[in-house]
């Protein structure tokens, strides 16, 4: 079937499966492989997404929940040719091994800071429970978000 | 697979059953349709059909967890229970209709064994690993039921009103039994519209997991107070959420010998959930 929706702010069209997922429509139809796809289950937020400006997992969501509906991905964060600061802040602290993560924690981060733009540690474990690093640089990657909200 | 988006609850009423399931915040059901644990010919997409918002004690069906954690209108219980289960992802996508019907988390089941829930003759966790399973009601079914609300929903007495009748929490579910597998009563094309969510003096709900963050409950307990009468609804504990009066009632649990350590937990948080209100 044919959905509508909103991606980074452009309109797409694109005719996908009724049980295909948010994720992989935009990944395989979209060509947005920003998103990353790994445990299918909600339970690591690699595919995090903002879907109406909240926070969800693209894997949970079917493509047809997001007919009409707004979505930013990794991919929209930066504006005008420059990187987030979420985005930089992860480049500067060194936020990043094998990276596979990154787009996920990027994407709860920035969203963290949209909401409060001066979040406590224990906030900050909160916005990003939903999100594994199974190279466990978490410390680099509190240091990131730290260094975004203090910009 | 077919997917049909009615515009309202009548119609969605008259999509439901003979093979076709309802897609609520989907945060359960994907994975489940998925990982091909549950089957359907249609999907019935309920954004248009159930009511979503909170006005005073009315609660909408498809009111996120995410809207309810934050309600001042809402008990503190519900609140709590919302903002304890799962991660924000989940919370922003997962309604409180969904949360009542979402499955357990029993891998047996969620592996396809072909255990007594899916209709086979035994349930596997009994003889094997169950540390996460019941202490109540597991004579069949050691599974345990994962919703944080339904515990907050069952203590606070709230009452659930569906396309064509009103029930309490605690009439909602039952065990499943050899006839009927499922775990409530609803019928197959039945829908839940609304809660209505009594305000109690005080409640409160406390929960021990294995990390402090997303993951579901060991052992959940919801606590609420009106008057002098003080309910209970544990969640983790049971294949339903069970309620109790006190703790005297773990005396009755029937634990197994990887789930007896729930009974403790629940006895302290009895009495620490008695204590704070």
């Amino acid at each position: 079937m044919n959905v509508r929706l909103t991606v980074n702010g452009e309109p797409h069209e694109a005719e996908v499966w009724e049980g295909e997922s948010l994720l992989f429509a935009l990944r395989e139809r979209l060509g947005l492989p920003g998103s990353k796809n790994a445990c299918e289950q909600g339970e690591c937020g690699s595919c995090s997404v903002l879907l109406d400006d909240r926070l969800v997992c693209s894997c949970l969501v079917l493509a047809v929940q997001a007919d009409g509906h707004d979505v930013v991905t990794v991919e929209g964060l930066a504006e005008d040719g420059r990187l987030h600061r979420v985005q930089e802040a992860f480049a500067a602290t060194g936020a990043v091994q094998c990276g596979f993560c990154t787009p996920g924690f990027v994407v709860a981060a920035a969203d963290l800071l949209e909401h409060n733009a001066d979040p406590s540690d224990d906030e900050i474990r909160e916005a990003l429970s939903g999100n594994l690093c199974r190279c466990t640089g978490y410390a680099k990657i509190f240091d990131a978000v730290r260094l975004a909200a203090s910009q | 697979m077919e997917l049909r988006r009615p515009p309202d609850a009548q119609h969605a009423v008259a999509a439901l059953g003979n093979g076709s399931l309802a897609l609520a915040g989907g945060t359960d059901l994907v994975p489940l349709l998925r990982d091909g644990i549950v089957r359907a010919d249609t999907l019935v997409h309920l954004a248009d059909a159930v009511p979503r918002g909170i006005d005073g004690t009315r609660i909408g069906a498809g009111t996120t967890l995410a809207e309810l954690e934050v309600d001042p209108q809402v008990p503190a219980a519900l609140r709590e229970a919302c903002a304890q289960a799962a991660s924000p992802q989940l919370r922003s996508m997962g309604t409180i209709g969904g949360n009542l019907r979402q499955a357990t988390r029993c891998w047996y089941w969620r592996l396809r064994f072909p255990c007594w829930l899916h209709g086979g003759e035994v349930c596997h966790a009994k003889a094997g690993q169950h540390r996460e399973h019941a202490i109540f009601g597991n004579e069949r079914c050691a599974s345990a039921h994962p919703s944080d609300p339904a515990a907050a929903l069952l203590a606070l007495g709230a009452r659930v009103r569906t396309d064509r009748r009103e029930l309490s929490v605690a009439e909602l579910y039952r065990l499943p039994t050899d006839e009927s597998r499922d775990v409530v009563v609803l019928a197959p094309d039945e829908l839940v519209l609304e809660l209505d969510v009594p305000l109690p003096d005080a409640s409160v709900y406390l929960k021990a997991m294995d990390r402090k963050k997303w993951a579901f409950p060991l052992v959940g307990v919801a606590a609420a107070r009106f008057g002098d009468r003080v309910a209970f609804g544990l969640a983790g504990v049971a294949p339903i959420p069970w309620a109790v009066d006190s703790a005297d009632d773990l005396d009755r649990a029937t634990p197994l010998p990887g789930t007896a350590y729930k009974v403790q937990i629940a006895r302290a948080l009895i009495a620490r959930a008695f204590s704070a209100l």
